[in-house]
């Protein structure tokens, strides 16, 4: 077997634990977290083009066969996912070099083992597998979060730990739950277990699973759940801030791997859990983020705000649109993912180059480097406003035209562009504030971005810009990644498939 | 492909020529836009033949067929039309623009801007896929937004470009899906095929809200009532912009729009009823507003606005020559309002000021100059000889035939005529008040005539309105003619534009029209000073700014009602959506619960659950007691570990066990550095919920639970069961699980547990803190000798915990955490806090060489080909220790052992040295 | 048995939820701890419950505890360790910064809370 499949986990894995040997040594570590990163980055090319070839592959971890063993499956879109993530981390990390990283001890350590947990979570097919991973990319974002501490920072850090923490429990609940009814643990096995349950599980079943979507609301930032989002990501550093961009996205996955495989079914308990509510709920979460991004008063707040907007849309796409639907809801994912995080990265350039302003939308100093960073932040305004001709343009445009014949087209609709209108009304304020509405003066404070930071900026609008010319094959991708989810049993068979003596049987008992 | 040229040379070389050019010196910058602006000129020109000879022309070169946008591009008699104003009113701009910036205006950033609206402008009135159109159409926008704001130290500036990019943006999203839905009910966004399924399209129950949705963008674009107000806030963009994007060519788009759709929208009831009224409405309001404008861009634009209305409603009429009167009327509004905006910007650039208030007599001073001026004004006012005549005379004949539209037909001549008496009285006012009126008094400057080139765009335009006005059937009618046919579709009756028709009721309008106006004017002028008029309060553009501003408004309300940045909130928030969400089911489909035997109670049991209630209870209610809390949850932990051992789990008895030994002793020494008491500040509503939450957390656990045991269980554990020993080689099946089974949980589980530590230390470093409390109380004599005897034992045990995990209960878990306790405890012996600070060092080092054993045990199995934590295993029998493992699990153990004490002992150490400093009152707790 | 176990569960479950929705962050580190047990023993019970024979393969022995979730429990009872020590210390660097253990980093604007935190010094 191949066993690329196992070395987006592992390789971050021991750089971290190999980064904890030079503490401080600051170049060496660069060094070796970067090149790994690269490596990353390689390997997650080779294997979308393998997960392209349209067969799952899987990886049974220490030689145990599903559903006994835990297995890495590797199919469409776990593969665009962990490229996508070594794509936000290699620009991210490179950003960091120009000085965040030298804050601390231990980032690089931590980043690699965010990136280890995340590329974890989307490849492996066991549920409480799924955990793990779900608690090494969070205590892993904790520490990153609070990175450079500061009073906001650790306020933040507060309640985002809280919250994942109970979320954590509950995720343990609900994970327990299944087992006890369905008696495994391997996705694959669950649905295939769901699909014939006996009815009187239906209940016991759609509880558990309707709590770890609850679980995954929190990670993806739905309503009510994303309230502790804006506060935490608009005081994170940029770099983090960059790499959670990709967070919110795991709980979006979660939301789509779990919902497809698990309960696509037709009948019984594997009906499908998202309806009716999960439209609501994403049409008021876009509609209140557009609201929040207007309400913002500091840029990295507004795109923070933007973040879950974009959730929001995906997760309409997701709901009302059908494959059709799930296909533009993951184009627009990746477009998202890719903007937000350069959107972070450029927000604190901007906040350095006003100096004591710093990002905050009021009028400010004269800004330095007015051309550049002006002409940056039109465009990634244009990208994330969705105006054409960006990549954004052609997700909203995917969207819209894959809910053309769904029953809550016009709520759709009108969500979608009136929040369009409302996201127009805050970048542009906020645009006008931050190069228009300026004195005439610099601020004494203000330090004019390095190419150390130019470049990963423009390497992630410019991966934006490749999505509108390379448009029409994405999609064609993305259309079969969504034909691939919502098909789950060519998933099941590879991952179960092969063991035949599957079934949970009772126990061994002595008579009492 | 030529056609998307026309479109790309602006677009690209138009841009970078100008930055390029504007670094050697101004004038470069101005040269090569021009050059760029005619070499798409000829381009266009070169089409001219085929054009006239009745061709459509049109290229497709797909991109994303899928999404049905192709670069689509069309070229027919009313594309050409556009294009030519464009292309044409472009290069006199330039001209213009090029004596009109100041020197502390960037040229290079002002041309650029100007090629990209160029290049979007001829994108929209060349495309042939409308939703490449409607990319164009926010194009336009964008620039239009920058252009606005290209002098951006001016407030008016900013509040203008954003006006105008919300009001137009905003009707573009609505047009977009106002596209997409046409899109999807003819089932093409390509016009040739739309325009065949027209009647599907108007057969369509979706064809009221289409045509709703995509007049919203035209009428929005066309600065039409009620969305006009943008128009004149735009005013402050510099006059070029004006000129060029708010008069010519911008806001034609939303008519161009209309006119490119009339053969799919247009002749059905609703179009003709919805337009020409809302065309009609608009034509004559804002002529009647004009005239009480001081601002000479003031005057023109409402002017504008009022023309455009004009032209709408032309369009709105579902006859043939109309069409014609309003293609024809989109030509000499061009060419007379360009001209007068252009002479707007001359006077305010010699004079410094476009009040009228204070402009007067300038005749004197610019004769030249005024003589131009008077023609265009003439000309707008619709006086015989001039272009501007003739098409408002078509524009009373149409008036004249609404019958077929009811009580709109019979009022609309006498609105047409009102509106005429207005357009004449603010030419009047325009052409009075600045030229004559008396002498300037007032002035900034003294004025005199432009440069020699600033004229020459004016007079162009001034000969080419003369020209068109006298001999129309030489110069525009063919062009006219072919764009209307193009417009009407399909064929058009033969008609003739000439001055004379006889006498017959339009000339009467027209003379009514101008005698009326004059008198009009001069008795405002006379009776009414115009000059003390106030204009009103209550207008457009501040309702809008208003309605913005509220929205703001509204949202901080929202935002901060819902994110008050309470964690108690949040987290009550998420307790009761996850109680709601694994409620739901069960109301769905109802509570039930299994048929397995359940076993009966017996005492001890009873007492446990006794213990562990009443230590839970007390915890919560005597939670403000912290340090008594802490004993109590440590009460419930116990409880925990019993039940474990009760019910056949010794590995997780154990493990608790120490767990709860050294978390104990983390909070209390936490504890140690906080206040002792917590205050007592939750209001009773909030406790309240807080109770109710907390009930139905519980009882829904507590269902849950009993539905569970009540059943009978099957899993897939037997797998485990037989295989431990056979292939995990141990009989501890929780420890061979753990290494092996699911040894990769346990791999990303060790993670955990270092980072966290990892954390801990960032968070202690070098933190400092005073005790509240001394631990002096944790340490007495008998704990520290106790703890020193007990080291060298516990090491012991935990190795031998350690070896026999495989096959009894225990392993690298348990001894890491019973080593940690035996160290811990030398901590609160404070045996080893002199030492902490070297350890504090390594324990990082521990944890990663921990992570890299069971990482690279796990590699190992590479070797042999297999995967990641495949184990392979043999059973040396040691004395005394009995059969060990040597399994390559056991070195995986290694490594979570390692990792569990360096985690603990990092975790630790970090703390108390960051609590090493004594209160100064030893022992003032208890 | 079961009774016993699933009420117990029940009220710790409920003990910790209150808990976490307090003001001060000790007292949510408290809850979490609750939480944890109970969360733990929930997750060895979906394994129902069987007394007396723990699952280490012995030849004799004809009945045994269900072992998965007994394995799951440990790495929960781990990753929870590690999260508590975390919390707990992020804790104190929290009250260190903003001079306020309250779980929003400053003290509430009503006068009681405020009074009660200033009487900390003095109750210790």
């Amino acid at each position: 077997m191949s066993h690329f499949l196992v070395l987006p986990i592992i390789l971050p894995a021991l750089t971290g634990a190999l980064l904890l040997f030079f503490g401080g040594r600051l170049a060496i570590t660069r060094v070796i977290s970067f090149m790994s990163c690269l490596v990353l980055l390689a390997i997650s090319v080779h294997l979308l083009s393998e997960a392209n070839l349209g067969a799952i592959q899987t990886y049974a971890l220490g030689n145990w066969s599903a559903p006994f063993g835990i297995v890495l499956v590797l199919d469409r879109l776990s593969g665009m996912l962990v490229l996508l993530t070594s794509v936000v981390a290699v620009a991210a990390l490179y950003y960091s070099m120009q000085g965040w990283d030298a804050r601390g001890k231990y980032f690089h350590a931590l980043f690699q083992f965010q990136l280890m947990g995340i590329n974890g979570a989307f490849l492996t097919g066991d549920l409480f597998n799924l955990f793990v991973f779900f608690e090494v990319l969070l205590i892993a974002s904790y520490c990153l979060l609070m990175y450079g501490f500061g009073e906001q920072r650790l306020k933040a850090s507060v309640h985002y730990v809280a919250i994942n923490l109970t979320g954590s429990a509950i995720f343990l609940i609900a994970v327990s739950l299944l087992y006890s009814v369905t008696g495994t643990l391997n996705m694959a096995h669950i649905a295939e277990r769901v699909a014939t349950s006996s009815p009187d599980d239906i209940a016991l079943i759609r509880s558990a699973g309707l709590m770890l979507l609850g679980v995954f609301g929190v990670k993806a930032a739905l309503f009510p759940l994303y309230f502790w989002l804006p506060t935490a990501y608009a005081s994170a550093s940029a770099p983090v801030a960059a790499l959670f961009a990709i967070m919110t996205k795991v709980g979006v996955y979660a939301i789509f791997r779990f919902t497809t495989l698990v309960f696509g079914g037709a009948i019984g308990a594997s009906v499908d859990l998202t309806s009716p509510w999960l439209l609501p709920v994403a049409l008021i979460t876009l509609l209140l983020a557009a609201l929040g991004a207007m309400a913002a008063k500091r840029l990295l707040e507004l795109i923070a705000y933007l973040t879950i907007a974009s959730v929001g849309t995906i997760l309409i796409a997701f709901a009302a649109g059908g494959t059709e639907g799930l296909s533009a809801a993951l184009f627009y994912m990746i477009h998202s993912t890719l903007i937000v995080a350069g959107l972070f990265l450029l927000a604190e350039m901007i906040s350095q180059a006003r100096g004591d302003a710093q990002d905050t939308l009021h009028a400010g100093p004269t800004i330095l480097q007015p051309v550049m960073l002006g002409i940056a932040f039109m465009a990634g305004a244009v990208i994330v406003g969705g105006l054409p001709l960006s990549s954004g343009f052609l997700a909203k445009l995917m969207i819209l035209q894959s809910t053309a014949e769904s029953a809550n087209m016009p709520w759709v609709w009108g969500m979608v562009l009136g929040t369009s209108l409302i996201t127009m009304i805050a970048l542009s304020r906020a645009g006008s504030m931050l190069f228009w509405k300026t004195s005439y003066e610099v601020s004494a404070s203000a330090k004019a971005p390095v190419t150390t930071q130019w470049l990963p900026v423009i390497f992630l609008f410019g991966c934006s810009l490749l999505m509108v010319i390379y448009a029409a094959p994405l999609k064609q991708f993305t259309n079969a990644t969504a034909e691939q989810l919502k098909n789950p049993e060519q998933y099941i068979f590879s991952v179960v498939g092969q063991t035949l003596d599957r079934a949970p049987r009772a126990l061994p008992k002595e008579a009492k | 492909m030529t056609l998307l040229t026309i479109i790309l040379l602006p677009l690209l070389a138009g841009t970078t020529l100008a930055l390029l050019a504007a670094r050697y010196s101004r004038s470069a910058s101005a040269w090569a836009v021009a050059g760029v602006t005619l070499c798409s000129l000829t381009l266009l020109l070169g089409f001219s033949d085929a054009v006239f000879s009745g061709q459509k022309i049109v290229s497709s070169t797909p991109w994303m067929p899928e999404l049905g946008i192709d670069f689509a591009f069309r070229l027919d008699g009313l594309g050409y039309l556009f294009a030519l104003l464009i292309l044409c009113v472009g290069l006199l701009i330039i001209l213009y623009a090029k004596y009109y910036l100041s020197e502390k205006d960037s040229m290079g950033k002002f041309y650029a801007l100007l090629m990209m609206f160029m290049a979007a402008m001829l994108g929209i009135v060349l495309t042939e896929n409308i939703l490449l159109t409607f990319v164009f159409w926010e194009l336009t926008s964008v620039s239009s937004f920058l252009l606005i704001g290209f002098w951006n130290h001016k407030a008016e500036s900013r509040r203008g470009a954003r006006m105008a990019l919300i009001v137009t943006g905003g009707g573009g999203l609505a047009m977009l899906a106002g596209f997409l839905l046409l899109g999807h009910v003819a089932g093409s966004y390509e016009l040739t095929k739309i325009f065949q399924a027209r009647d599907v399209v108007q057969a369509s129950p979706l064809f009221f809200p289409i045509l709703i949705l995509i007049l919203l963008g035209a009428f929005t674009k066309s600065a039409q009532f009620p969305f006009h107000f943008w128009l004149p806030q735009a005013m402050a963009a510099p006059t070029p912009v004006s000129a060029y994007l708010h008069s010519a060519t911008m806001v034609k788009a939303g008519v161009f729009i209309l006119a490119r759709l009339y053969p799919v929208l247009g002749g059905t009831y609703d179009f003709e009823i919805i337009v020409s009224v809302v065309g009609l409405t608009t034509m004559a309001f804002a002529a009647y507003v004009a005239i009480f404008k001081h601002d000479l861009k003031g005057l023109l634009a409402y002017s504008t606005i009022s023309h455009l209305g004009l032209i709408v409603f032309l369009i709105g009429l579902s006859s043939p020559l109309s069409a014609a009167a309003a293609v024809f009327h989109i030509i000499n509004h061009a060419t007379f309002k360009a001209s007068l905006f252009m002479v707007a910007g001359i006077i305010d650039h010699e004079c410094g000021t476009r009040d009228m208030r204070r402009l007067r007599g300038l005749f004197k001073f610019m004769p030249y100059t005024a003589t131009l001026a008077m023609v265009a004004a003439a000309s707008m006012a619709g006086v015989p000889l001039f272009n501007g005549f003739l098409s408002k005379e078509m524009f009373f004949v149409e008036s004249l035939s609404l019958s077929h539209l009811g009580w709109f037909g019979d009022v609309a001549p006498f609105v047409v005529t009102f509106g005429g008496v207005c357009s004449v009285a603010y030419s009047a006012r325009f052409v009075h008040n600045v030229f004559f009126n008396g002498t300037a008094t007032d002035l900034p400057r003294t004025p005199h005539e432009p440069p020699r080139f600033m004229k020459i765009p004016v007079e162009l335009l001034v000969v080419l309105c003369i020209l068109v006005g006298v001999l129309p059937a030489l110069t525009v009618a063919p062009l006219v003619f072919l764009a209307a046919t193009d417009v009407f579709g399909g064929t058009i009756p033969q008609y003739t534009i000439a001055i004379w028709h006889g006498f017959n009721l339009p000339l009467l309008m027209s003379a009514v029209a101008l005698f009326g106006g004059l008198i009009f004017f001069w008795l405002l002028q006379k009776r009414f000073n115009l000059h003390l008029h106030a204009p009103k309060e209550l207008n457009g553009h501040r309702i809008f700014v208003h309605l913005v501003e509220s929205l703001r408004a509204f949202a901080r309300w929202l935002t901060a009602l819902l994110q008050n940045g309470s964690l108690q909130r949040y987290l009550a928030l998420l307790v009761a959506s996850v109680i709601a969400l694994g409620a739901w089911p069960f109301i769905e489909f109802g509570y039930n619960t299994g048929d397995a035997p359940v076993t009966g109670f017996n005492p001890v049991a009873i007492m446990v659950w006794v213990i562990a209630v009443v230590a839970a209870l007390a915890s919560v209610v005597m939670h403000r007691q912290r340090l008594t809390a802490v004993i109590l949850v440590g009460v419930v932990g116990l409880t925990t570990a019993l039940t474990f051992a009760y019910f056949s789990a010794p590995d997780l008895a154990l493990t608790q066990l120490s767990v709860e030994v050294v978390s104990t002793a983390l909070l209390l020494m936490a504890l140690a550095l906080l206040p002792q008491v917590g205050p007592k500040e939750s209001s009773n509503g909030r406790r309240v919920r807080d109770i109710a939450l907390a009930v139905l957390a519980g009882a829904g656990v507590t269902a849950l639970m009993w539905a569970v045991l009540t059943r009978p269980h099957e899993s897939i554990a037997w797998y485990y069961l037989a295989e431990s020993m056979p292939k995990g080689g141990g009989t501890n099946v929780v420890n061979v699980i753990l290494v092996d089974f699911r040894g990769f949980d346990t791999f990303g589980e060790i993670i955990v547990l270092g980072i966290a530590a990892i954390g801990a230390l960032s968070l202690m470093d070098g933190l400092k803190m005073d005790r509240k409390l001394s631990t002096s109380f944790l340490n007495p004599v008998l704990l520290s000798v106790a703890a020193r005897i007990l080291l060298p034992f516990a090491l012991l045990v935990s190795v031998y915990i350690f070896l026999r995990g495989h096959n009894l209960p225990g392993g690298g878990f348990i001894a890491g955490l019973v080593t940690s306790v035996a160290l811990v405890m030398q901590y609160m012996a404070g045996g080893l806090v002199a030492t902490s600070e070297k350890l504090r060092m390594n324990f990082p080092k521990i944890i990663g060489s921990g992570v890299l054993v069971a990482g690279f045990t796990g590699l190992g199995s590479f070797v042999f080909g297999s995967a990641f934590l495949t184990s392979a295993f043999g059973h040396p029998i040691i004395p005394f220790i009995g059969e060990v493992p040597l399994a390559s699990a056991a070195s995986f153990d290694l490594g979570v052992f390692l990792t569990v004490v360096g985690a603990t002992m990092l975790t630790i150490s970090a703390l108390s040295g960051a609590s090493r400093r004594e209160p100064k009152l030893i022992g003032a707790a208890q | 048995m079961e009774f016993l176990l699933a009420s117990a569960l029940g009220i710790v479950t409920a003990c910790g939820v209150y808990l976490i929705l307090r003001g001060r962050t000790f007292s949510v580190v408290l809850g979490l701890s609750l939480l944890g047990y109970a969360v733990n023993l929930f997750i060895f019970a979906m394994g129902r419950l069987t007394s007396g024979h723990p699952p280490v393969i012995v030849d004799q022995a004809t009945s045994y505890a269900d072992p998965l979730p007994q394995a799951l429990v440990l790495t929960a009872i781990v990753i929870g360790f590690g999260m508590t020590g975390f919390i707990v210390e992020l804790a104190l660097r929290t009250r260190n910064d903003t001079k306020s253990d309250h779980v929003d980093g400053q003290e509430p604007e009503q006068s009681s809370g405020s009074i009660s935190a200033s009487q900390d010094g003095k109750a210790t």
